[in-house]
């Protein structure tokens, strides 16, 4: 069996996992990277996307928000703002994200109150949709 | 000698009395239990976020982020975190006193303030200080997001150039008997211990100072949650305490008027016997 090393995903209001894994795939800023154990250390952003954790033969999947990662050789520290495994995604609540935002952006111009919030929203809420739905 | 039908009157209202606050007692306390579990959950996140800013911040050139930069503070903010309701006996109280005399040294006229909760916005609103932005109405379902709000708020009033400094002044949960007045210095933000980087050796993705520039914000904002936990915590806290000495005063009291009660009951019926005798002996004689 290949090394394991301990992996942490925290958000601000809650621990969501920690244990022995295999592999962690986080979405990276520029794009996603992969941990396996003796990575060496790092501190890496962390955009809107999926965590993927590898445990033995079963893997997870999390939906996660703006973060960072920081890598040591004790372990894996996910710190996002939010973090949902695949199976606690509310669906409708996504859906209804989806919709507030879209009909946000499809206003003028000028009534639009914050455009970079709306398309964030809306990022968020695709990334939920699409995780729920894999 | 009080007249016994209004001694159990009143021993009727005290009961009614010590009902209720031995109720806001039992409420404040299953309510505490709640808190200090969110700040138990918080605290990975918070510490962190804090180690890892500690270790960046002696490399990183502070003139570069204007959340870092110090600026001469010509014009302060004051964040204020009080509780929306009272009975919670001194907890309020001692807040306010403590943040008037800071902001009445700092200059009225210079100072603005940020009320979180109803009771600070009432003292200061009234009183005539700048009050900038109030919050209130929020305590009973408190998240995350009310920190964010928060944090953004203030962050992007100090980007504005409307103060130069921020000071948040909170009660701290030392414990349940316990609650300590704080005064953070929030912005620009300064950490206590700038200890020398072990973490140089680090790999940063996309950059070093991309990284501190999404950090800065994000520690803010759990600085933020952190603060409303404790506060949170700490009014429950002093509530409870506030709501026991309620129950205990009014119990003692129930005994006192008791202990009045039987003994105008006794000289009443003494009283009576003794005119029953009398009459008896007048008629013998």
């Amino acid at each position: 069996m290949a090394a394991q090393f301990h992996l942490e995903i925290i958000t601000p209001t809650k621990v969501i996992d920690e244990g022995l894994v295999d592999y962690v795939r986080a979405p990276g800023v520029d794009g996603s990277f992969g941990v396996l154990a003796r990575h060496t250390n790092a501190i890496m952003a962390i955009a809107i996307g999926e965590i993927k954790v590898v445990k033995g033969s079963v893997e997870n999947s999390y939906a996660c928000t703006q973060g960072f990662a920081e890598i040591t050789k004790e372990g894996v520290q996910l710190l996002v703002e939010t973090a949902e495994q695949k199976d606690d995604i509310d669906l409708q609540r996504a859906q209804e994200a989806f919709d507030r935002a879209k009909a946000e952006l499809q206003k003028k111009h000028d009534e639009l109150a914050d455009e970079e919030e709306a398309l964030k929203a809306l990022e968020r809420s695709m990334n939920r949709m699409r995780i729920a739905k894999k | 000698m009080a007249n016994l039908k209004d001694i159990r009157k009143r021993i009727g209202t005290i009961d009614s009395i010590r009902q209720v606050t031995r109720a806001m007692k039992l409420v404040a306390a299953a309510k505490l239990r709640r808190a200090q579990g969110n700040m138990e959950q918080a605290r990975p996140y918070a510490r962190r976020i804090n180690d890892v800013l500690n270790h960046l911040l002696p490399d990183i050139d502070r003139g570069t982020h204007q959340l870092l930069t110090m600026r001469p503070a010509k014009k302060k903010a004051f964040v204020v975190l009080t509780s929306d309701r009272g009975l919670c006996g001194s907890f309020n109280t001692n807040i306010l006193k403590y943040a008037q005399k800071v902001i009445d040294e700092a200059g009225k006229d210079q100072s603005q303030l940020i009320c979180i909760g109803r009771k600070g916005y009432d003292y200061f609103g009234k009183r005539g200080y700048d009050v900038v932005e109030h919050y209130a109405g929020f305590w009973k379902d408190l998240s995350f997001n009310h920190a964010i709000e928060m944090a953004d708020a203030v962050t992007e009033r100090y980007l504005k150039g409307e103060f130069d400094d921020v000071r948040v002044i909170y009660n701290e949960f030392k414990n349940v008997a316990q609650q300590e007045i704080v005064e953070f210095h929030y912005l620009p933000l300064v950490l206590e211990e700038e200890d020398d980087a072990t973490i140089k050796d680090y790999l940063f993705e996309p950059t070093k100072d991309e990284v501190v520039k999404s950090l800065v914000p994000r520690h803010l904002t759990v600085q933020m949650w952190r603060f409303l936990l404790e506060s949170n915590a700490a009014e429950q806290a002093a509530r409870m305490t506030a709501m026991e000495a309620a129950t205990d005063n009014a119990g003692e009291l129930i005994d006192n008027l008791r202990l009045e009660y039987n003994k105008a009951r006794q000289s009443a019926i003494t009283t009576e016997i003794l005119e029953v005798v009398s009459g008896a002996e007048a008629l013998a004689e």
